[in-house]
Order: C-alpha cells, then sequence, then structure tokens
C-alpha cells in the first residue's frame, strides 16, 4: 500500500483499484498506476484488516474503492462515501435542501435513443447547484461472467461491454490474453487493428460533432454526420462482411483478412468522410448561434480533470496531454510518429474541436496503413492453454481503455475492465455547477460517456 | 443559418435506399447464419452444433435446431463446418413470434415437424398503427450496440420516417416500445412502469441476442432475462446487433405490412 501512496503523492497517475481472490478466497487488492513510462506499474496486496482509503489524498479513486467495497466488502477507512453503486437500494441519493432549492428528477429511461441512468439535478431557477448521478442500471455482471471461461469465449463478452466501440474492447481483451501469454500478433493483424481502432474513432467524433450541433437546435449536421458514419459502416460491411468489426478480432490477431479491393473500398469511404467532415467542421465554427453555445459551456477545469484522473478526448480539451497511442504503445502504434493534440478551455467548444482534430489524424492514419499493409499471416495458430497476468490498454474513442487479466490453465480466472466512462463519468458534475438545466443534454453529449461501458 | 452548410447538405449526394432494395439487403453486414439443408449430415450437424457457444444450433436426438433468438453471429458454427452453414440473405425470422424464431431439420436434411403457419397478419394492428406508428425505445441493459443501430434507422440512407414510423420521446405518446435487453435487475422495474405509462392498445417488440433470450449473460445472477421475463412481447428481432434491414423487416411485420 505505501508504495501506491508514495507513488500517487508524487504525481503518478491512478488508472485503476480493484480485487481480486486467491485460492484461498481471500481478497486481494490491485492498483494500476501510470508513472510516465511505456509500462504501467501493477501493485497487488493481500488484504490484511482495514485498509487506508485513497479517495482522500485522490478523489479519482473514489469510484474504484466504492465498487471494491460493494463487491469484496473491502473495509476502507477515511473513505468519505462507501454507498454501493449497483445496489440502489442500499444508497440513498443525497439531497440539497434550502429556500428556492428544487430536485429534477431525469432517468433512468430517457427520451432519445441512449442507455439508461439516473440524473438528480438540485437547481435554483435555471442554474444547476449540483448533479449527483445514479448509474450502473446496465450492471450484468460481465466481470464475473468472463471467469471460468476460455479467453476465446470471454472475447465474446468484451465485444459486448460497450457496443458502440466493440472493436476497442475486442482490442483490448486479446491484447491482455497476448501479453499474458508473450504472444505477439502478426504485424499485417496489428496494422489492422489499427485500421479498425481508427475507424472506430472517425465514426464515432463524427457522429458526436453531428450530435452537438443536434443539441443546440441545428439538426442539419447531424443528419450529414449520420450519413457519413453509416457511409463508412457500409464500407466494413462490403471490405470485411461485418458492419460494427464484431466478431474480426481474436486472439492471437484478426479472424479474417482484408483484401485490395477491401483495402480500396475502405480508403476511399474514409478519405471522403474525413474530407466532408472536415468542411462541414469549417462552416460550423464559423456559424455564431453554435458558437454562442458552445463556448464557455460546461467547463471542465485542468485541475478537476487531473484530480479525478479523467482521460480521453475530454482529457486532452482541458490541456491534459493524455494518450494511450503515445504513452503506452502496442502493436502497430510502436512504431508512429503520433503527437497528441490538446486544447486548453475545457468547453464543450474545446471537446468539440478535439474531435475534429483527432478525426482528421484517424483519417491520416487509417490512409497510411492501408497503404503499407504487411504481408504476414493475419492470425497465429491457436495456443496452448494459456496462464499468467496480462495488461493491454488502447485509446478507445472515449479514452484509456485497460483490461486486466489472469489466466489458471486456459481460463480466466479474473478479468478486470477499466473503461474510459467509469473513470470519466464522476467528472461531469464538476463541469455543470454555475451553468444551466437546459444545456445539460449539450454538456453530457460533449463527454459521451458510455453507460454500459461503465456499469458493465 | 450557415448558407455554406445549407449548401454542401443540398449538394450532398443522394443516398436514400428504396424499399424494395432495402429490404433485399435484409441481413447483409449482420453476420446471422443461414441453414444450407441439402449438405446437411449427422457428422456436419454434430460439429457446427459443438462449436455454438450460445446453444443457439442445438441437436438433440435426431434433429438440428436453430434458435436465432440465442444467435450472436459469432460464425463459429460457419467455420467448423463451412459446407452447412452460409450467411443468412433474408431477414424471415425477424418481426415473429417466440416460436416462429427455431427451425428444425432432420439430419437427411427435412425440415422437422413444419413449423406452424405464422398467424394471419392483424387487420386490427395494421388498421391502427400500419401507416402511423410511433415507437419508443427501451434500453433495458443493453451494450448500446443494438442502439447505435436503430438510430441509424433515421439517418439519410433509411429515412425510416418514409413509412410513418417515428422515435417519441416519452412512453405516454408511444403505439410500440422496442426494448432492447438484458433486462438487469436494476433496469426491470423501469421497464415494468414504461409498459405501464404505454396506453393501450400497444405492442411490444424485443430487440437484439440479449433482448430475445439474454443472449451471453442468461446465467448473470445481475440479470432478471430476455425483456418478455417482464413484460408481455408480441414480436422479436434478433441479432448481435440486428442490421437496419433486419430492424425494418421486424418492424414492418409486426405491422403485418409486406
Amino acid at each position: 500500500m505505501n508504495p501506491v501512496v508514495q507513488l500517487v503523492r508524487d504525481g503518478a497517475r491512478l488508472v485503476s483499484v480493484f480485487g481480486s481472490r486467491g485460492p484461498d478466497r481471500a481478497v486481494r487488492l490491485h492498483y494500476l498506476l501510470d508513472n510516465r513510462q511505456p509500462d504501467y506499474l501493477s501493485f497487488e496486496f493481500p488484504v490484511v484488516g482495514p485498509v487506508p482509503a485513497l479517495t482522500p489524498i485522490l478523489p479519482a479513486a473514489a469510484w474504484h474503492e466504492r465498487e471494491l467495497h460493494e463487491t469484496y466488502g473491502v473495509p476502507l477507512l477515511g473513505h468519505p462515501d462507501l454507498r454501493p453503486l449497483v445496489d440502489h437500494a442500499q444508497s440513498p441519493l443525497l439531497e440539497v435542501s434550502g429556500e428556492g432549492v428544487c430536485e429534477v428528477a431525469v432517468g433512468p429511461v430517457h427520451a432519445g435513443i441512449i442507455e439508461p441512468g439516473h440524473f438528480r439535478f438540485s437547481v435554483m431557477g435555471d442554474a444547476v447547484l449540483r448533479l449527483e448521478l445514479q448509474h450502473f442500471y446496465t450492471h450484468k455482471g460481465t466481470e464475473a461472467l468472463m471467469e471460468g471461461r476460455t479467453p476465446a469465449d470471454a472475447l465474446l463478452l468484451a465485444e459486448s461491454v460497450s457496443g458502440d466501440n466493440c472493436f476497442s474492447h475486442a482490442v483490448a481483451f486479446s491484447q491482455a490474453v497476448e501479453a499474458a501469454g508473450r504472444l505477439e500478433a502478426p504485424a499485417r493483424a496489428q496494422a489492422l487493428r489499427l485500421v479498425g481502432l481508427e475507424l472506430e474513432r472517425l465514426m464515432a467524433h463524427a457522429a458526436d460533432f453531428g450530435a452537438l450541433c443536434g443539441d443546440v437546435g441545428f439538426p442539419l449536421p447531424a443528419t450529414f454526420t449520420a450519413r457519413l458514419k453509416e457511409s463508412l459502416l457500409q464500407a466494413s460491411r462490403a471490405a470485411l462482411g461485418t458492419r460494427c468489426w464484431r466478431g474480426l478480432c481474436r486472439i492471437g490477431g484478426m479472424a479474417r483478412d482484408l483484401d485490395a479491393a477491401g483495402a480500396h473500398t475502405l480508403l476511399q469511404a474514409v478519405q471522403a468522410a474525413a474530407a466532408e467532415l472536415a468542411s462541414l467542421a469549417e462552416a460550423v465554427f464559423d456559424t455564431p448561434s453554435v458558437m454562442q453555445r458552445f463556448q464557455t459551456t460546461g467547463v471542465l477545469p485542468p485541475a478537476d480533470a487531473r484530480a479525478l484522473g479523467v482521460v480521453g478526448p475530454a482529457a486532452r480539451a482541458s490541456g491534459l496531454a493524455l494518450d494511450v497511442r503515445r504513452d503506452h504503445p502496442s502493436g502497430a502504434y510502436r512504431t508512429l510518429d503520433f503527437k497528441v493534440e490538446t486544447l486548453e478551455d475545457g468547453d464543450v467548444l474545446a471537446r468539440a474541436r478535439l474531435r475534429i482534430l483527432e478525426a482528421a489524424a484517424s483519417a491520416r492514419m487509417i490512409a497510411a496503413a492501408l497503404d503499407a499493409l504487411p504481408s504476414s499471416a493475419v492470425c497465429l495458430p491457436a495456443p496452448a492453454p494459456l496462464a499468467g497476468d496480462g495488461l493491454a490498454a488502447v485509446e478507445s474513442p472515449r479514452g484509456e481503455l485497460l483490461y486486466w487479466l489472469r489466466l489458471e490453465q486456459g481460463f480466466v480466472r479474473r478479468c478486470h475492465i477499466r473503461s474510459p466512462s467509469f473513470q470519466n463519468w464522476p467528472a461531469l458534475p464538476r463541469a455543470l455547477p454555475g451553468n444551466i438545466i437546459a444545456d445539460f443534454p449539450l454538456i453530457n453529449k460533449s463527454f459521451n460517456l458510455s453507460y454500459s461501458g461503465c456499469d458493465r | 443559418m450557415n448558407l455554406k452548410i445549407l449548401q454542401q447538405s443540398l449538394a450532398s449526394p443522394r443516398v436514400l435506399v428504396p424499399e424494395r432494395a432495402w429490404r433485399e439487403q435484409g441481413c447483409a453486414g449482420g453476420r446471422m447464419p443461414a441453414l444450407v439443408a441439402s449438405a446437411l449430415t449427422p457428422e456436419l450437424a454434430a460439429r457446427a452444433a459443438a462449436a455454438c457457444p450460445t446453444a443457439a444450433l442445438a441437436l438433440d436426438a435426431n434433429q438440428l435446431a436453430l434458435d436465432y433468438a440465442l444467435c450472436i453471429g459469432c460464425g463459429r458454427c460457419a467455420e467448423a463446418a463451412p459446407a452447412l452453414i452460409a450467411p443468412a440473405a433474408q431477414p424471415t425470422f425477424c418481426g415473429v413470434a417466440r416460436a416462429h424464431m427455431v427451425q428444425r431439420w432432420r439430419l437427411d436434411g427435412t425440415p422437422a415437424a413444419a413449423p406452424e403457419p405464422p398467424p394471419p397478419p392483424s387487420d386490427a394492428i395494421h388498421k391502427l398503427f400500419g401507416r402511423a406508428l410511433n415507437i419508443r425505445q427501451v434500453d433495458a441493459g443493453s451494450c448500446n450496440g443494438c442502439e447505435a443501430e436503430i438510430a441509424a434507422l433515421a439517418n439519410p440512407y433509411y429515412d425510416l420516417e418514409r413509412f410513418g414510423i417515428h422515435f417519441v420521446a416519452s412512453p405516454k405518446h408511444a403505439d410500440l416500445l422496442l426494448v432492447t435487453g438484458p433486462v438487469t435487475r436494476n433496469m426491470a422495474g423501469a421497464l415494468r412502469a414504461t409498459y405501464e405509462a404505454t396506453p393501450a392498445p400497444k405492442l411490444v417488440v424485443a430487440v437484439g441476442a440479449c433482448g430475445c433470450s439474454a443472449g451471453l449473460f442468461a446465467a448473470s445472477p445481475a440479470v432478471v432475462g430476455p425483456v418478455d421475463a417482464v413484460i408481455p412481447v408480441d414480436t422479436y428481432i434478433p441479432g448481435c446487433p440486428p442490421t437496419p434491414g433486419m430492424l425494418l423487416a421486424g418492424l414492418l411485420s409486426t405491422l403485418a405490412r409486406r
């Protein structure tokens, strides 16, 4: 425990805290840290008596320790809020009282075609004083379901953790298994994984940008980007037989190859979509009614982003230069000269602008990768039953997505999923006070966090 | 309004998929299997069923059953028995009652116990909703994969509104609930309340392998079950996730529009 506290005090970034059970069913504690080196630092301790909570010195640990307490019953000393995350009946919402304070309850069933979650606003007039999140409505016990399965079967579950970025989850899980087994996917598979990851980002960023416009009463760009996203889904179908890249990644490589005609189809679709998105964005950022709504709305101050361990586009739009592709590169990213884009303002506009910059970069990376696909097999032969610990991270469209797993005799003994959304949700309430409640959908969309990815 | 955006939109390519082409595309890209009955042998049937991780393909006594409600389109059956399994083309198993999602064959390739014919299209449903239908989508625990494809129905390629079908913000305005699953313990109550808030007459369509059968999550203690474990379901649209073609076929079939 002590080395973790010291490293955190010295500025290491907390990545995850979770539990596991040893062969004797005794609980073990795990900490993952990023100390600005390519390899994450991993610590494991047996639980002997009460454990001092990290949260008082580092708010980024808050939800991790609540989950640890709920799932493994670990006594945590000094944690300010140990209400369970999943068991809502035992987790009363905090109330703000006072003259003129009203409560507004939203969800879990929302108005759009979106995932369920409950938002409790305390408002004074239009201004939001406080937002409390009640999530984990889509908690499916995914990590527990993986236990006792073969890695190949658990991969199917990893693909269903957060369905709109299923390929990121499949790659992160597969690379964690490969790390445990000291396997290396063939070069061509690594390049195809890069293409899939960047394509997923391009689609997500384009759709998010359009949806942000839709949320300020400007539906035309939303329709426009929905068309761009569909064109990329259809190109994927034509090139690889699947719209969403499900079932393509497997342990040891890729399930199928991309032929020259398929690569050409994908490349053309990506370049056309990227060009249209760039020119759309230029016009949108030149539209005063949009800029007026985006600017200074939902500011996440850099200090809060750092304290809460925020990752991904939300971190980079608040000035934090964090990106797995540069900081912890794997596969084809290791040989890439990658520049992390950051913006300083931390408002909706910064998060919108950042997505446009990153979408353009993704299109360039896809083009470069497709242009120089290494010729090799796309998958290793099925490995012998694996054993050992593995850890792998990818930069998913929402940020750092990490899988840690322990394999025994070819079966998953424990798998921990640290999704970027689990890490980032607690930051949303920090970006809200002082804004009007009518801007909440816009601010929420600018973070675009996954509910199922968080809830698992 | 920024004139440039309007001009750009007007100049963008016309992509609307005609209804017929949309229906013919059907399952493309959805990874659903179809059985090639003429290739059926006991050995291939055993191989394909053994490869299936969700028991969508099941071999009992002398029959092979393919239950689309359970299929997640992983493709392992096609890898194990390529001659026996081909990609499904027509979404005939979308928008039907639960019993009609299961196909059975004897091991010589003849259909077993010919599935009872689907019930005749209901005039009442068609009259009420056939030309104007309001849908409330409810995510009762899904991974968001189904939601992404449901949202795609509104894009300029598919333009679901051309069928008089649109999505509304409240169950009180809805004729049909389009529900994804698996239904988690934390969502079961909200799903029941949403169903009760929807005025009768109402339809419920369960979407996705998880909505139809709880899919990969059936064994989880955090999951109550498929949608029909919590509220009555009229028809089912399987898939992981279903393509926009499967969703359209399923919705039109539910409305008895052919």
